[in-house]
């Protein structure tokens, strides 16, 4: 198509005139780029001079400027909901750079949902899909920063999650005694069942130590590489969180699954290198431990009267 | 239609996550809340557990932004379906949104976007709020937004737009005032004409807010106090109407409850005072209320304005031991 001249003919459908809204106000190169871009030409094919065929001027703007209010507030809105999602990478990559790698984020990954709670849902995976290949521009030590960052946003979207996800306040848990009293019989067929809010995660740093200084405002250390194991829930509505050692790690995963609590252990021991008899020195601590924190909701056995 | 009742809630605000605690703690003596409702509907923690209890001390209100029913899109039947649940769960007065659009073609831009005023988009609308009624089984209560641009093919003002959409529809009517009034600066029309138009027996409620003037536009921010003109313009409709439930709304730099509710408490001056309405003619007989700066510096600079962020933004940050 060709860019009109005339304004004699420009009567577009409703649904064309918001595709053509929508292309021009997101475009990141601004609203001029986007009138001029293929997508917009094939809803309005108009060029940027008389782009007042379709946007009226005002008394002190041009059609341009009004435009630019939305194409501003298109970036500033979503790029300060993100700020708030993410305090803690913010404040690691500083304003400039947060706000460079969110605004490609938000055009590799624009808003689907209808609520902003789901805007940055993407951004861990947006950083692992855009990381630098190891050993492209960066030193043996700064090859680890792009990992701090996808850790830092990784752990800071599961706190937004779990904070608004079914939690288990008001409801009974998993007590500490429940896990001895299983009877022996069923210890092979026995499964945790997790509250809906667990989630583990598995970094290469301890962020959770960074973002908790951050957002309380205390010093903060930059954390040295450190294979790190969290599991993430939430107890009166406050999202927790605790490090824990690879191999309660493990159980706890194979725990989420669905393996019972034999199979677990023994696929635990079988993967760590400890033995059964070493790792039962720790069991009762662990299961006590982790009711105490409220991880699981109740025991299933194969049998229904032995639930708990 | 739906047999539901709208009546005059009195002064209320927006119910926003800072003052959870003052509101549990004091119980102080407002008269309702407005949600924003796409902040509850998915969530199962702390601000719906919250909301909750203040439901049970106050009237709710449920005020969306992503309704969407100006899009060329599908309607979202499980976005309804969810409004629905929390408007019976939380006994909400009535539920709320806007004459806009917020995406396209599976997009949300999360912002309030404008529909040209002509014949098509009346008959789009129509259909689309006839059919949310029917979901919700109750009228639909719906906003003016404060707009930025015009189209060149409007062929009738806002205010005849939303005559028509409420005679087809007999949906009710939110009549943001602060919006009438930016909008009015945006498009050089005269915001008393705007709110002696509209069909007054359909507006069951008024929202009040700050913006802030950019010298050559203004922008709906929510972020301070009201204006002077913004209020004259809420006796007018005040008298007009015969009243209605009043929501001041504050969204960026929000202050302590007891100054929020101060500020919709204002109001007050306002409603006793509907007698001298005609104080709104202005010296020279002109009926244009006069846009004053009174309470809002002139910011035209670039900068600034790319920081004056219109409403809404309403992401809620998770809270972490």
């Amino acid at each position: 198509m060709t860019d009109r001249t005339s304004t004699s003919q420009l009567d577009p459908s409703l649904d064309q005139v918001q595709r053509w809204l929508q292309t021009v106000i997101m475009d990141p190169d601004g609203i001029e780029a986007g009138i001029v871009s293929k997508e917009a030409h094939n809803q309005i094919a108009i060029a940027p001079e008389h782009v007042d065929d379709v946007i009226v001027r005002s008394q002190n703007q041009t059609s341009i400027e009004r435009l630019q209010v939305y194409s501003n507030a298109y970036y500033a809105r979503l790029l300060e909901c993100l700020r708030s999602e993410f305090p803690a990478l913010l404040h690691a990559l500083g304003d400039e750079t947060f706000d460079a790698f969110a605004f490609g984020y938000l055009q590799m990954y624009p808003s689907r949902s209808y609520t902003l709670a789901n805007l940055g849902a993407n951004f861990p995976q947006f950083l692992t899909e855009t990381r630098p290949n190891a050993g492209d521009e960066f030193s043996n030590e700064a090859e680890t920063w792009p990992d701090f960052l996808i850790d830092l946003a990784t752990v800071e979207r599961t706190y937004g999650e779990v904070f608004s996800s079914s939690g288990f306040e008001n409801q009974r848990i998993l007590q500490p005694e429940d896990v001895a009293a299983i009877p022996p019989e069923h210890i092979s067929d026995a499964r945790l069942i997790p509250v809906p809010c667990l989630r583990l995660l598995k970094l290469q740093f301890p962020v959770h130590e960074y973002i908790s200084a951050v957002r309380h405002g205390n010093e903060i250390i930059l954390p040295t590489a450190n294979p790190t194991y969290l599991v993430i829930t939430r107890r009166d509505y406050v999202v927790r969180r605790c490090s824990v050692s690879s191999v309660e790690f493990a159980i706890l995963a194979y725990l989420q699954s669905g393996q019972t609590i034999e199979q677990s252990i023994e696929q635990a021991a079988a993967h760590s290198g400890f033995s059964l008899l070493e790792l039962e020195l720790h069991l009762s601590d662990w299961f006590r431990q982790w009711a105490v924190s409220g991880y699981f909701q109740e025991i299933k056995c194969s049998t229904a009267s032995n639930d708990k | 239609m739906y047999g539901y009742a709208h009546p005059n809630l009195g002064l209320g605000v927006g119910l926003r996550t800072q003052h959870f605690d003052y509101i549990l703690q004091h119980t102080p003596p407002v008269d309702w809340f407005e949600i924003i409702s796409e902040n509850f509907m998915d969530c199962d923690g702390r601000p719906r557990y919250i909301l909750d209890q203040i439901a049970e001390r106050y009237p709710i209100v449920m005020h969306g932004v992503s309704m969407s029913i100006g899009s060329t899109d599908p309607l979202d039947r499980e976005y309804l379906e969810k409004l629905k649940k929390l408007s019976n769960n939380v006994n909400a007065r009535w539920v709320s949104d806007h004459v806009c659009w917020t995406g396209v073609a599976g997009l949300n831009a999360h912002d309030l976007l404008p529909v040209p005023y002509n014949d098509a988009t009346l008959k789009h609308l129509v259909e689309r709020i006839r059919i949310v009624q029917d979901i919700l089984e109750r009228p639909l209560v719906l906003e003016n937004p404060s707009t930025y641009v015009t189209f060149r093919n409007s062929t009738m003002t806002e205010w005849e737009f939303l005559k028509y959409m409420v005679k087809e529809t007999d949906c009710r009517l939110l009549l943001d005032v602060n919006n009438v009034y930016v909008s009015s600066v945006n498009h050089d029309y005269d915001p008393e004409e705007y709110i002696r138009a509209i069909p007054h027996e359909n507006v069951v409620q008024f929202h009040l807010a700050g913006h802030t003037d950019c010298g050559t536009h203004c922008i709906d921010t929510h972020d301070g106090e009201v204006i002077d003109p913004v209020w004259n313009l809420y006796r007018l409709a005040h008298k007009l109407t015969g009243g209605a439930a009043t929501l001041l709304e504050w969204d960026a730099q929000i202050p302590a409850f007891p100054v929020l509710h101060s500020e919709v408490l204002k109001a007050k001056r306002y409603i006793a005072d509907v007698d001298t309405v005609e104080d709104l003619v202005t010296e020279d007989g002109s009926t244009q209320v006069p846009r004053e700066k009174l309470t809002v510096v002139t910011r035209s600079d670039e900068v600034v304005e790319k920081r004056s962020i219109p409403q809404p933004a309403l992401y809620v940050p998770a809270e972490v031991e």
